[in-house]
């Protein structure tokens, strides 16, 4: 009796597998170039920095010759496996996204040689992988000046996810730039934790924002996935400003949004994939900063009515001189 | 520098942070003492705290989403009690199990209701279970502050009072103790154990949820992925530290709120890394559980299903 049920069970997992396998490549996307993404902790929909590689390649899916599967691992040990998955099917091209996937892509990249791979916030040595990083201290450079420009209290926030050298870099660049602004003003940084957890944490994200609000601060600037949203909660609820990061936020909650930091990782996705697709694909370092309109700071419809022009013209004058090497901001990752 | 650190807000802060654990933690002792560990604490919180924002979010109605989350829980733990109540599955295999369940269920219906992966979409301000001022002292807003809180965090308090009271004054806390204690005994004395476990396991649901609604609507306005981060086990250890009392439970669960929120007031303020700032909770914990309290006595049933002669 146990002996049929066990049987039954597993044919009834075998059919599953079976049918999930078929379905997964059909023959007219045969000749494509096949794209594989492996998404962060944090989730394609945290509205932030997995949704702007998401934007990415769904932006190549639609409008280049690709075959496109993801994979959202919810926890790091299932990194690897997706990825390995990826590279057996024989896809062309794999994009890792978050600086936790880089040593792992490291490793797969040097078995499958003849395989394309991108890692997004990471350097992998193979000369097969491409790897993308950002200048986020430039572009908190920026958001930290509009941040000092607006605060009354004299008192800003940060609030950071996992404390790592990659957050510390947008804390550097963001107190930088509102000392620029106001040398004697406060920022107090926060961080939600010291694990990946701490990337889906939005009630410690609101509690840490609660707690810089009661300090004083009235404009909070968030580096914190999916925690991020509760500190926006928080700023929204104490009516004060908070500044979103990755992908432009400033919908998410408009007039408490002040603007966002933008890293344009959906460009940079889809120009990988793009090079793929047109047999150009380089491995190496490609870095996109303020002159390549790799990082920035997000003015649309929400916000234009919260920043005064003058603070905009200083922003605009002092992005300039970063371009031009005047203003030197700090890389905390930099050797 | 002190003054940072220990404020009116800490205790504002204290009580928010406490609230879900202390839900949790009186849900499990429902459980507990009628003699089912109830591990899945964590599993019923996050499908409390998904239904709460999935409802809401269709009804624009906050008050609907809790008594969906309430249903929810309570359905999620007549799993666990037809498992190991009618099955005497495993008590710590079946929780194990409704906790893995969860984290993968809410991310699925997720798809199916939103095309996303784990988050729903984010809820108006107004829409959410906002703060009630029940006492408002002019003179001093930091006192005020206190006592502008969510109304699950009164509810919570409220509840540790009334389980106090079920438990040892009523007919019903007797039983449920008995049956966690002595099955056999009760049975004799003509109480029904199964119906007793039942009742016991139901209600933890009810409570996780809560607890997990509180996360998602309360302090939130969205669900995103396992956003309960463990809050489910530390409600759990708080049982065990009180003495599956429901005072004792409380004053653990204020203690867990406490050294967190101690925790999130020394951060930037004190220059110590961030590392050991953050195992401050835990190591109060166990400096607490080894020095200040003496040997906790489970309910002796606990973990053993129950079998008539």
């Amino acid at each position: 009796m146990p002996l049929v049920r066990i049987t039954l069970c597993f044919l009834c997992v075998l059919c599953c597998l079976v049918s999930a396998c078929s379905s997964s490549v059909n023959s007219a996307d045969a000749n494509k170039i096949k794209v594989g993404i492996v998404f962060d902790i944090g989730g394609k929909d945290d509205r932030s920095f997995n949704s702007a590689a998401n934007q990415g390649v769904l932006r190549a899916k639609k409008e280049l010759p690709i075959v496109l599967r993801d994979a959202e691992p919810g926890d790091a040990t299932s990194l690897e496996p997706a990825m390995r998955a990826f590279a057996q099917y024989g896809y062309n091209l794999i994009i890792g996204v978050g600086f936790a996937q880089a040593p792992i892509l490291e490793q797969v990249a040097k078995d499958y040689p003849n395989t394309h791979f991108a890692i997004v916030d990471g350097v992998c040595d193979s000369p097969n992988v491409a790897s993308l990083l950002f200048k986020e201290h430039q572009g908190s450079f920026l958001v930290g000046m509009i941040a000092a420009s607006t605060s009354k209290t004299n008192t800003i926030g940060f609030v950071g996810g996992m404390d790592i050298p990659l957050i510390r870099k947008f804390l550097k660049g963001y107190e930088e730039g509102a000392r620029y602004v106001n040398p004697s003003i406060r920022v107090i940084p926060n961080f939600i934790g010291i694990t990946d957890a701490a990337w889906n944490n939005p009630s410690q994200g609101k509690e840490l924002a609660t707690a810089q609000i009661q300090q004083g601060a009235d404009v909070l600037f968030q580096a914190a996935g999916n925690s991020g949203l509760g500190v926006f909660d928080a700023a929204e609820s104490m009516k004060k400003f908070a500044i979103g990061v990755d992908s432009n936020q400033n919908y998410v909650k408009p007039g408490t949004i002040l603007t966002s930091m933008t890293k344009r990782i959906d460009n940079a996705v889809f120009a990988v994939v793009k090079e793929e697709v047109e047999g150009k694909f380089k491995g190496g370092v490609h870095v996109y900063g303020l002159e390549n309109d790799g990082v920035g700071y997000a003015m649309d419809e929400y916000n234009k009515h919260l920043i005064a022009q003058a603070i905009i013209d200083k922003v605009e004058i002092a992005k300039k001189k970063i371009i031009a090497g005047e203003i030197k901001v700090t890389d905390v990752m930099a050797k | 520098m002190l003054r940072n650190i220990f404020n009116f807000t800490l205790i504002a802060s204290t009580l928010r942070l406490a609230t879900p654990l202390i839900l949790a933690a009186l849900g499990g002792l429902y459980c507990e003492r009628s003699g089912v560990i109830n591990i899945a604490l964590e599993g019923i919180m996050l499908a409390g705290a998904f239904t709460a924002a999935l409802i809401t979010f269709y009804t624009q109605n906050p008050w609907i989403g809790i008594l969906a989350a309430v249903t929810a829980g309570v359905l999620v733990a007549a799993i666990h009690a037809v498992a190991t109540i009618n099955f005497r599955a495993n008590q710590v295999v079946s929780g194990t199990a409704i906790n893995i369940l969860f984290l993968g269920v809410p991310a699925l219906l997720c798809g199916v209701f939103f095309g996303t992966t784990g988050n729903t979409p984010q809820l108006p301000r107004e829409q959410t279970l906002n703060d009630w001022q029940v006492f408002n002292p002019q003179e001093s807003p930091l006192l005020a502050s206190i006592f502008n809180q969510n109304p699950l965090v009164y509810f919570a308090l409220l509840a540790v009072l009334l389980t106090f009271f079920v438990i040892y004054k009523m007919r019903f806390g007797l039983r449920l103790r008995a049956v966690g204690e002595n099955p056999e005994a009760a049975d004799t004395a003509g109480i029904s154990v199964n119906r007793m476990r039942y009742a016991g396991v139901l209600l933890s649901g009810a409570f996780a949820a809560l607890g997990g609604a509180y996360i998602s609507i309360g302090q939130n306005s969205l669900f995103t992925r396992n956003m309960t981060a463990g809050r489910g086990f530390i409600a759990l250890a708080a049982l065990i530290f009180g003495k599956w009392d429901p005072l004792g439970t409380m004053i653990a669960c204020l203690l867990f709120g406490f050294a967190e929120a101690i925790a999130i007031r020394m951060q930037g303020t004190v220059n110590i890394p961030n590392q050991f700032i953050q195992i401050v909770p835990y190591v109060l914990t166990i400096v607490v559980l080894a020095g200040f309290i003496s040997r906790a006595h489970p309910p002796k049933a606990l973990g053993i299903a129950y079998t008539k002669e």
